[in-house]
């Protein structure tokens, strides 16, 4: 199965679209920082395939970008890869232009967060304490908190949502408000690139739109670049303005949800016969019938 | 609530209260532990082979013809011999004062340090591997202390005089090992556990093998005094050997509370926020090791220490190394002095005489069976 999307054209298709869209490319054009990442072919030591080989993926400055696929199409060791957090056989990853190799892991933290598919924290950490964390790249060894690290965190803790829970212990949490102190540490950490793996699956689904809405909020406020993979191709098409459809280490497709989402993509990638209603007004709408026999 | 965002000169409840890492139980642990200190140092200054009233024994302690004397300080924390024993020692110092500034005081000094030097030790061991179960001794450091020791007494009997920096030597070189078999382009915390388990294993079986080659009892003793752990005997000398090492690691400790707690969150959050992780883990592996090995070298290897008296502290004051490094620092000499008076004075309580038991025996018998009820009370023992 190969990708038939050009995807170093693709970037510059689709500029102008809705209205909403074009408000965010004015702050795209300002001081938002696009992700790039070239040839890439990445490798685990267990194997001798490369597990993920694609040609350029970009997350346009100042959009939200879902990276979706089936298990195992690579999609977050692509975003790993995009993280710096994997060093890749071969090709590059540009944050505006600029090697991420060549960035101090600091200066790299102060540009581009990553938050993992599963983290675990002591119990007795509190909210504010996790957040506090997220300004680690911004002091130095012997440093001492700034009115700066404050306003970061407060702000950070208000934008997730988690100010009532501010001085509760981590294991007095539930699932979906421990992931929303996990966002508010990563908004602390106030970079201009956000990439999340998998941050809804497990959640129920208050607190997968609530994750998702503060992520939308993030990045209409601040411009701020996301990448995110998402399990549900649905809530991909929902709220991302690119859709990245991975299948067996390759993109497959790259485009606006409404034009990556279709039938035969669901049937060719995801091995799901399903109907779409591309006309939905919160993106398409997936109707899943039944799985394909491989 | 993004509606809320955007007021930053707003008060809110608490926002004082960020990165402010003190609070009550931590004040409380210190102040606590530091009565505990005066206490026991009481006791152990008071009763022993030669008895005095607590009275006596406070005069002693605060005998103005010691404290007073520059002098006396200089012989006692700079050496070079043991301090004014007979003609050195200054007119009119009665021979109260005399044993209890030569023999009791330094021996209580030196359990402080070794306290707190062990239990700082084994918090940043399990920060580093993130397992609870993890401390110098589990991480290699002992046994290569012990073979270093046993070699030094049983092959090279004429090099005692270096035992002290051979055991750290032989503590650091048994780390790098346990580190270096652990490492696979990384490493990891159960692989650090678990290669620190095989060269464990590997160093005591060569441990046992050379108690074979020991000429004479005295060896045997001695040898067996070093590998279980002893405060016996230890003066000013001693205290002059851990004095710096303690105090440097100490304070690398308290300025690393935070990348520790960074180290907590786990090796991919801590690299995703600009932490280069295996350095940092080195690093602070290095001042462990720096602790662990100052106190093998004037105590030898006192077992469960650096094991259980983190996980006192972090069930009062919590995770945060924050206070977490300052709870051992205090907690530390606190349960190390108590352990001593009971090492010191447990058979001439029970009137078996002057004999004393190797204080590792002590945190041995009480720290086994005081981890394991730790364990049956938490669900899930290993993570911290």
């Amino acid at each position: 199965m190969s990708g038939h999307g050009d995807f170093a054209g693709a970037s510059s298709g689709h500029e102008n679209d809705s209205g909403a869209r074009t408000e965010r490319d004015v702050v795209a054009d300002g001081d938002a920082t696009e992700l790039l990442s070239e040839d890439l072919a990445i490798s685990y030591p267990a194997t001798d395939e490369p597990i993920v080989e694609c040609e350029t993926v970009v997350l346009p400055a100042g959009e939200i970008t879902a990276i979706v696929g089936p298990n195992g199409s690579g999609k977050s060791t692509l975003l790993k890869a995009m993280a710096h957090q994997l060093s890749p056989d071969s090709g590059q990853v540009l944050l505006d232009g600029e090697r991420v190799q060549s960035f101090g892991s600091k200066r790299l933290a102060r540009e581009l967060g990553l938050l993992s598919q599963e983290n675990d924290s002591p119990g007795t950490f509190t909210v504010e304490d996790l957040a506090y964390h997220g300004r680690y790249p911004h002091r130095g060894f012997f440093d001492s908190l700034s009115a700066e690290d404050h306003e970061a965190v407060d702000r950070a803790i208000d934008l997730a949502g988690v100010e009532h829970l501010r001085d509760t212990e981590m294991a007095n949490l539930s699932g979906g408000q421990k992931q929303l102190a996990w966002i508010a540490m990563i908004l602390a950490q106030d970079t201009d690139v956000l990439l999340l793996d998998e941050p809804t699956t497990f959640l129920d689904l208050h607190h997968q739109l609530r994750v998702m809405e503060v992520v939308r909020t993030l990045n209409d406020e601040a411009g701020v670049t996301v990448g995110i993979v998402l399990h549900d191709v649905g809530q991909a098409a929902r709220f991302a303005d690119n859709i990245v459809a991975m299948s067996d280490g390759e993109p497959y497709d790259w485009g606006p949800p409404v034009d990556v989402v279709t039938e035969d993509l669901l049937r060719a990638v995801f091995q799901v016969e399903a109907s779409v209603d591309a006309e939905g007004d919160t993106g398409p709408h997936i109707a899943p019938h039944h799985a394909i026999d491989e | 609530m993004a509606g809320e965002a955007g007021h930053p000169g707003e008060t809110r409840p608490g926002s004082e209260y960020g990165g402010r890492w003190y609070d009550r139980r931590l004040f409380g642990l210190c102040l606590g532990s530091l009565l505990v200190v005066v206490a026991g140092a009481l006791v152990q200054v008071r009763y022993g082979s030669f008895d005095m009233t607590l009275g006596q024994a406070w005069s002693a302690v605060f005998a103005p013809e010691v404290i007073l004397d520059g002098q006396a300080w200089r012989a006692m924390l700079l050496g070079p011999d043991v301090p004014y024993l007979g003609a050195e020692f200054p007119e009119g110092v009665g021979r109260r004062p005399l044993i209890v500034w030569t023999i009791r005081m330094p021996r209580v000094f030196v359990g402080v340090l070794v306290g707190m030097s062990l239990a700082v030790s084994g918090a940043i061991f399990q920060a580093v591997t993130r397992n609870e179960l993890a401390s110098p001794f589990v991480l290699g450091v002992s046994s290569g202390a012990g073979l270093a020791i046993l070699l030094t007494l049983v092959l090279f009997s004429s090099l005692t005089a270096f035992l002290p920096l051979f055991a750290a030597v032989g503590g650091a070189v048994a780390f790098v090992l346990v580190y270096a078999i652990a490492w696979k382009g990384g490493t990891s915390p159960v692989r650090l556990v678990l290669a620190g388990v095989v060269v464990n294993m590997v160093f005591q079986s060569l441990q046992r093998g050379l108690f074979f080659f020991a000429d004479d009892l005295g060896i045997v003793r001695s040898a067996l005094s070093w590998i279980t752990g002893s405060l016996t005997g230890v003066e000013w000398p001693e205290f002059r050997i851990i004095a710096i090492p303690t105090i440097v690691a100490m304070i690398l400790a308290l300025a690393g509370a935070r990348q520790l707690n960074v180290l907590l969150l786990g090796s991919e959050t801590a690299k995703s926020l600009g932490m280069r992780v295996e350095r940092m883990r080195f690093l602070l592996s290095g001042v462990a090791i720096l602790a662990a090995t100052a106190s093998v070298a004037v105590a030898g290897i006192i077992g469960f220490f650096g094991l259980v008296v983190p996980h006192v502290v972090r069930l009062v004051v919590g995770s945060d190394y924050r206070r977490l490094v300052v709870g051992c620092l205090f907690a530390g000499p606190a349960l190390m002095v108590v352990a001593d008076v009971g090492a010191r004075l447990f058979l001439l309580a029970i009137g078996q005489g002057p004999a004393q038991i190797p204080v590792g025996v002590v945190t041995g018998v009480v720290g086994g069976p005081y981890f394991l009820y730790l364990m049956r009370r938490k669900q899930n023992v290993g993570d911290i």
